[in-house]
């Protein structure tokens, strides 16, 4: 199945489409921290509502890379990236791009959940605000659209105005990416959006990753082989900086190529 | 290959080969067993086999539930995750091969009464050395992971395939010569069959070692050579 502007809902369907159009296309990218080179040229694409992992040890530049597609780390002045990242064929890394306009269209979750301390209703108004100027009633439909795609519309519908530090860890996690969901991105960078929550909540982020996959193209960082393995389509497994093995999730859990992969996902690494 | 970061890992998978050894080597010595007790008529190493049986059962339900366990405690993964499948699937056809020898062993019980025709036993016993060959073959190769001499048992089949479809017919003739032959003939019929079905079990247990290694299950089909379905007796002339 090709995945057209009006294909089917893919919510189900596990196995990788390698005919859905390249979305995000890495192309002999270099990453620096000031004399250290966190990435040695990967070239990696990343398809169309399609959901593709990235697992490696500590350090081999997982994050790194998920980093540099909404380059998150231009704060941080001795940090650097060369080469291309197509979204959509424009080079994102080119100076000339605008933030603001990138991180509306690539948007991150992270780690530990990160809520503003303010009402989980302005959670959400607040990046809708920044990029539209909209009507209260269709504001409040915005919202209350995100919150649903988040999962937790249901939980929180009658304490919209309550802060949303009150929340669980998990509801925290889903209202971060409601909040993404919110500015409706093209592609959405989870950065181990599950390492800090329960099992239940970590199911309900993984089946709301199944969900948004019908809409959004999906990037996910995460340490967690088999949570890989169960949500991706396809699977990247990087080492040292380098991209050693992509392919095919199923194929690359099943019967890797590479013996480092096959070392690592079987718990040989040493 | 290197070891786990958690050496009981190791342990669990070490456990499931040496399980799986010993049960090859109960079911290569039943098999044995029962075809020298068809041909020496000896109904006390037949009883022997019968009773050697249990013991094989429960080590196909122990590795099965080991496998089951190391599945839900490690979560194992690419060639691990082979491994373990691989020792579910192999542990049953070392089952079933000793059930057929168990069957073998029974009819010897059954027969040992009856006039034998020991030419015919000797055709079987022919057969029966074959399989116990590839039976060898085959858990050699399982135990050093050596897809080459897998796929070779894989290929040899389709000769014993030809050895039961020509005993098929032997022993249809006998059967037509004297019907007093018939138990007799019937029985040996039976134990030709089960030594036939044991060639099967160790080609399954070939192509596990080839999806065990290369992660691909064996494609073609596999060689047949077994036309004793469509095997008929001739009636005779004027009957």
């Amino acid at each position: 199945m090709s995945a057209t502007a009006t294909a089917a809902p893919v919510v189900g369907q596990s196995r990788a489409d390698e005919s859905a159009p390249v979305r995000l296309a890495v192309k002999d990218v270099n990453f620096y921290y000031g004399d250290f080179r966190g990435l040695k040229n990967i070239n990696l694409d990343f398809r169309d509502r399609q959901v593709t992992a990235l697992i490696g040890p500590s350090g081999c530049g997982k994050s790194t890379l998920l980093r540099t597609f909404n380059r998150i780390y231009s704060l941080y002045p001795e940090q650097r990236a060369d080469g291309q990242i197509l979204l959509d064929g424009r080079n994102i890394l080119d100076p000339a791009i605008d933030l603001n306009e990138l991180r509306a269209r690539v948007g991150m979750v992270f780690q530990k959940p990160t809520p503003f301390p303010m009402s989980i209703y302005d959670n959400i108004a607040f990046g809708i605000r920044l990029y539209e100027r909209l009507p209260k009633a269709e504001l409040d439909d915005r919202v209350e659209e995100a919150l649903r795609k988040g999962a937790l519309w249901d939980e929180v519908k009658d304490k919209l105005r309550q802060s949303g530090m009150g929340l669980s860890g998990g509801q925290q996690q889903r209202l971060c990416i409601a909040r993404t969901v919110a500015q409706r991105p093209e592609v959405i960078l989870l950065d181990e959006p599950t390492s800090a929550l329960d099992p239940i909540s970590t199911g309900r982020i993984e089946e709301l990753i199944e969900q948004l996959r019908s809409e959004f193209t999906i990037a996910i960082v995460t340490h967690n082989m088999q949570q890989a393995a169960r949500i991706s389509q396809f699977t990247a497994f990087m080492y040292l900086g380098e991209l050693i093995e992509f392919g095919p999730t199923n194929r690359l859990f099943m019967n890797p190529a590479k013996r480092q992969t096959q070392d690592y996902i079987t718990g040989r690494f040493g | 290959m290197a070891n786990h970061i958690v050496s009981s890992y190791d342990t669990d998978l070490q456990n499931l080969r040496r399980s799986i050894a010993e049960m090859g080597g109960i079911a290569e010595k039943m098999m044995a067993d029962a075809s020298h007790a068809l041909v020496r008529r000896d109904v006390g190493l037949a009883q022997s086999v019968i009773a050697a049986d249990p013991r094989l059962d429960g080590l196909q339900r122990e590795i099965e539930e080991r496998a089951i366990l190391l599945i839900a405690r490690r979560q194992p993964m690419a060639i691990d995750l082979r491994e373990t499948i691989s020792a579910i699937r192999v542990s049953g056809d070392l089952e079933r091969i000793g059930d057929l020898a168990k069957n073998v062993a029974k009819r010897v019980v059954a027969i040992s009464d009856q006039v034998q025709l020991q030419k015919i036993v000797v055709g079987v016993e022919h057969m029966s050395e074959l399989v116990q060959a590839q039976l060898k073959d085959v858990l050699d190769a399982y135990a050093t992971q050596d897809t080459k001499a897998a796929f070779d048992v894989w290929e040899r089949d389709g000769d014993i395939d030809s050895l039961y479809t020509s005993l098929f017919r032997e022993l249809l003739t006998y059967m037509m010569e004297d019907p007093r032959n018939i138990t007799f003939c019937t029985h040996l019929l039976f134990c030709a069959k089960n030594v036939e079905r044991i060639g099967d079990h160790t080609t399954n247990i070939a192509e596990t070692i080839h999806y065990l290694v290369t992660g691909e299950t064996l494609a073609g089909d596999r060689p047949k050579n077994d036309r004793s379905s469509f095997a008929t007796a001739e009636s005779p002339a004027g009957a």
